[in-house]
C-alpha cells in the first residue's frame, strides 16, 4: 500500500463530511472513489493532500505518517492533485502554468537571482507534462484563452509537472462534452501504470472501464470496496448509489 | 539595450535641466519606493497600505544615525535598507496570516501604530515638527551638498535598484509570486509555502522602501512625520496604479507623473490633488494597466495605422 488512511474523520461543526474512512491504495493501481454528491469524496482528497487536517485518524504515505502535514509539504512528498473546478493560473501561458509546478519540486538554487529561463531541466519536465496531455502545441497561449476542455487537460498537466508518484484526480471529466470526455479517458488510461492514480468520477462508464479497484462512499462513510465487477453486483451499492436510478 | 532603459537613461540626463534637481531626485527615489511596493501590489497581488512604515522607519533611524551619531552616508544607507527589511519582516509576518480585506486593514493598522509611535516619541523624532537637521555626509570625498551631485547619486542608486528588481522579477521567485497572485490555492498545492513567499516579498519590498526613505531624508534634510503616515503609503500605491502595476516600469512612470504633477501643480493651484483624483478614477475605470497600458495601446494603433 503506497497510500493508506486509518479511520480518518473530518467534521465541520455538526456535519461529519468524512466518517472513519479506512482506505488502502495499492502502488501502481488505478483506484476510483465513487459516491453521490456530498458523499465526502472531495473532502477526502483535501485531507489526503493536507488542505485540511483531519479531525481524527491517520494518513500514511509510503510508510510515513503524513497526518497534518501542510499542503505544500505534501506536494514535495510526491502527492499531486487536480481539482474538480478548474484551478489554474489564468494569465500565465500554459508553459508557465506547468513550469511553476515543475520548479516547485525540483531545485531551488538561484531562486531570486537566476533567470527563470536558465533551468533547462525544469523546462524539459514542464514540456513533457504538456506533451503528456497533448497541449504542447499551445504552450505559449494564455490559460484563460483556451477552451474549457483544454483547461481540464491543463489542470491535469499541472499535477503531472510536479513529477508525483501518486496522482489524485478530482473529476477530470467534469463539464466535458462526450467527445472531450473520451479524450480525457484515454489520457487517464495512458497515465495508468506510470503513476498510482486515485480517481473521483461520476461518469459510470468511465469508472467501470478504467478502474482496478473501486471504493464507494455514502454520507461520509465507506460502504463498499472491490473490483468493478464486484461493485456492480453489490446490493448495498445498488441501493445507495446505482439503485437510486434503477428504482 | 532595451527601449525602456534607454528612455530612462535619457530622462535621467534631461530631467535636472527641466525641473529643479531636488524634484528630479525625488522622482527617482520615489520610483525606488514604487519598485518595492509593486513587488507586493503588482506581482504578488497584495494591496499593502502600510509601505510608509518601512520608508519612514528607515528615514528616522538613518536620519538619527547621521545627525546624532555622525555616521557616514554609506553606513546610513545600509542601516536604512536593514531597518526597512526588518520592519517589513515583522509587519509582513503578522499581515500574511490573513488575506483579503483583513490583510489590507492589518497593513494599515500597523502603519498607524508606527505613525503614532513616531508622533509621540518627540525626543527622537521631533513628533509633528519632524526630525530636522539631517545632514548629507560625504562618501569618500564626494560632496553631496551640491544638488546635482546628489542627484547623480540618487539616479545611480535608482538604476541599481531597477537592475536588482528586474533580476528578481525575471527569476523563479518572480514567477512564484505571480503564481500566488494568480491562484493562491494552486500555488500552495503544487508545493509553495505561500505565507513564506509573501513574507519574502514584504522583506524585499521593505528593503527598497528603506533605501528610498534614507535618500528622502538626505534630500530634504528632514524626516517629516508625513514620511511614516498612511498618506505616503497611499501615495505610493496611487503612483504605482497610475503608472501601471502590471509591469516593472509602471511604478517608475507613476512616480514620474505623481511627483512631477504634485510639485509643479502645488505652487500653481492649491486644489491640485483634485487632478490626481480624476486621473485615479480614470485609470481605475478605463485603464487598469495604467500609463504603461495606454502606451502599448497607442503604439499598437500607431504601428497598425501606418
Amino acid at each position: 500500500m503506497i497510500l493508506e488512511t486509518k479511520e480518518i474523520t473530518k467534521s465541520f461543526g455538526a456535519l461529519t463530511a468524512v466518517n472513519a474512512v479506512s482506505l488502502g491504495i495499492e502502488a501502481g493501481s488505478l483506484h476510483s472513489i465513487i459516491g453521490p454528491n456530498g458523499a465526502g469524496k472531495t473532502t477526502l482528497f483535501n485531507l489526503l493532500t493536507g488542505a485540511f487536517a483531519p479531525t481524527s485518524g491517520r494518513i500514511v504515505f509510503d510508510q510515513q505518517d503524513i497526518t497534518g502535514t501542510p499542503a505544500d509539504r505534501v506536494a514535495h512528498l510526491g502527492l499531486a492533485r487536480s481539482y474538480q473546478r478548474t484551478t489554474v493560473f489564468p494569465s500565465f501561458s500554459l508553459f508557465d502554468n506547468v513550469w511553476v509546478a515543475s520548479f516547485s519540486t525540483s531545485t531551488r538554487a538561484g531562486l531570486a537571482w537566476r533567470n527563470a529561463n536558465a533551468y533547462p531541466e525544469v523546462a524539459e519536465q514542464a514540456n513533457k507534462a504538456l506533451r503528456d496531455v497533448g497541449l504542447d502545441s499551445k504552450a505559449n497561449q494564455l490559460a484563460r484563452e483556451i477552451s474549457h476542455g483544454e483547461q481540464r487537460q491543463l489542470e491535469l498537466a499541472i499535477a503531472l509537472a510536479a513529477a508525483p508518484r501518486v496522482l489524485l484526480l478530482d473529476e477530470p471529466a467534469a463539464g466535458l462534452s462526450p467527445e472531450e470526455s473520451r479524450r480525457m479517458v484515454s489520457l487517464v488510461r495512458g497515465l495508468k501504470g506510470r503513476y498510482t492514480i486515485v480517481l473521483i468520477e461520476h461518469k459510470m462508464d468511465i469508472i467501470m472501464s478504467v478502474s482496478d479497484r473501486i471504493s464507494v462512499m455514502h454520507f461520509g462513510s465507506l460502504i463498499a470496496e472491490g473490483t468493478p465487477g464486484e461493485i456492480q453486483r453489490n446490493p448495498e451499492v445498488r441501493r445507495a448509489y446505482l439503485g437510486g436510478v434503477a428504482a | 539595450m532595451k527601449k525602456p532603459v534607454v528612455l530612462i537613461l535619457i530622462s535621467i540626463f534631461l530631467l535636472p535641466v527641466i525641473v529643479r534637481p531636488a524634484i528630479a531626485s525625488e522622482i527617482w527615489l520615489f520610483a525606488i519606493f514604487g519598485l518595492g511596493a509593486n513587488l507586493l501590489l503588482g506581482y504578488t497581488g497584495l494591496l499593502s497600505f502600510g509601505q510608509a512604515t518601512f520608508f519612514g522607519s528607515a528615514a528616522y533611524v538613518a536620519g538619527w544615525l547621521m545627525k546624532i551619531q555622525g555616521v557616514n552616508a554609506f553606513l546610513a544607507l545600509v542601516a536604512g535598507v536593514g531597518v526597512g527589511a526588518a520592519s517589513a519582516a515583522v509587519v509582513g509576518y503578522l499581515c500574511v496570516q490573513r488575506s483579503g480585506l483583513y490583510f489590507i486593514m492589518l497593513t494599515f493598522a500597523l502603519n498607524q501604530l508606527f505613525y503614532f509611535t513616531a508622533y509621540q516619541w518627540t525626543s527622537v523624532t521631533g513628533g509633528e515638527d519632524g526630525m530636522p537637521g539631517v545632514p548629507r555626509p560625504a562618501i569618500s570625498g564626494i560632496d553631496f551638498k551640491d544638488p546635482l551631485v546628489y542627484y547623480a547619486f540618487v539616479s545611480l542608486l535608482f538604476l541599481l535598484s531597477l537592475y536588482l528588481m528586474k533580476r528578481i522579477v525575471d527569476s523563479p521567485l518572480g514567477k512564484i509570486l505571480q503564481a500566488i497572485r494568480e491562484n493562491e490555492v494552486r500555488a500552495e498545492a503544487v508545493g509553495f509555502n505561500v505565507p513564506r513567499f509573501k513574507l519574502l516579498a514584504f522583506v524585499i519590498g521593505g528593503a527598497f522602501s528603506g533605501l528610498a526613505g534614507v535618500l528622502y531624508a538626505m534630500l530634504f534634510g528632514i524626516v517629516p512625520l508625513e514620511a511614516i503616515s498612511f498618506v505616503f503609503s497611499g501615495n505610493v500605491v496611487f503612483a504605482t496604479l497610475i503608472g501601471g502595476s502590471g509591469s516593472l516600469y509602471g511604478p517608475v512612470i507613476g512616480s514620474f507623473v505623481f511627483i512631477w504633477l504634485s510639485e509643479s501643480m502645488s505652487t500653481v493651484w492649491a486644489r491640485w490633488p483634485l487632478l490626481l483624483g480624476v486621473a485615479f478614477v480614470f485609470v481605475v475605470l478605463f485603464l487598469r494597466g495604467g500609463v504603461v497600458e495606454a502606451w502599448h495601446k497607442l503604439s499598437l494603433k500607431f504601428s497598425s495605422g501606418k
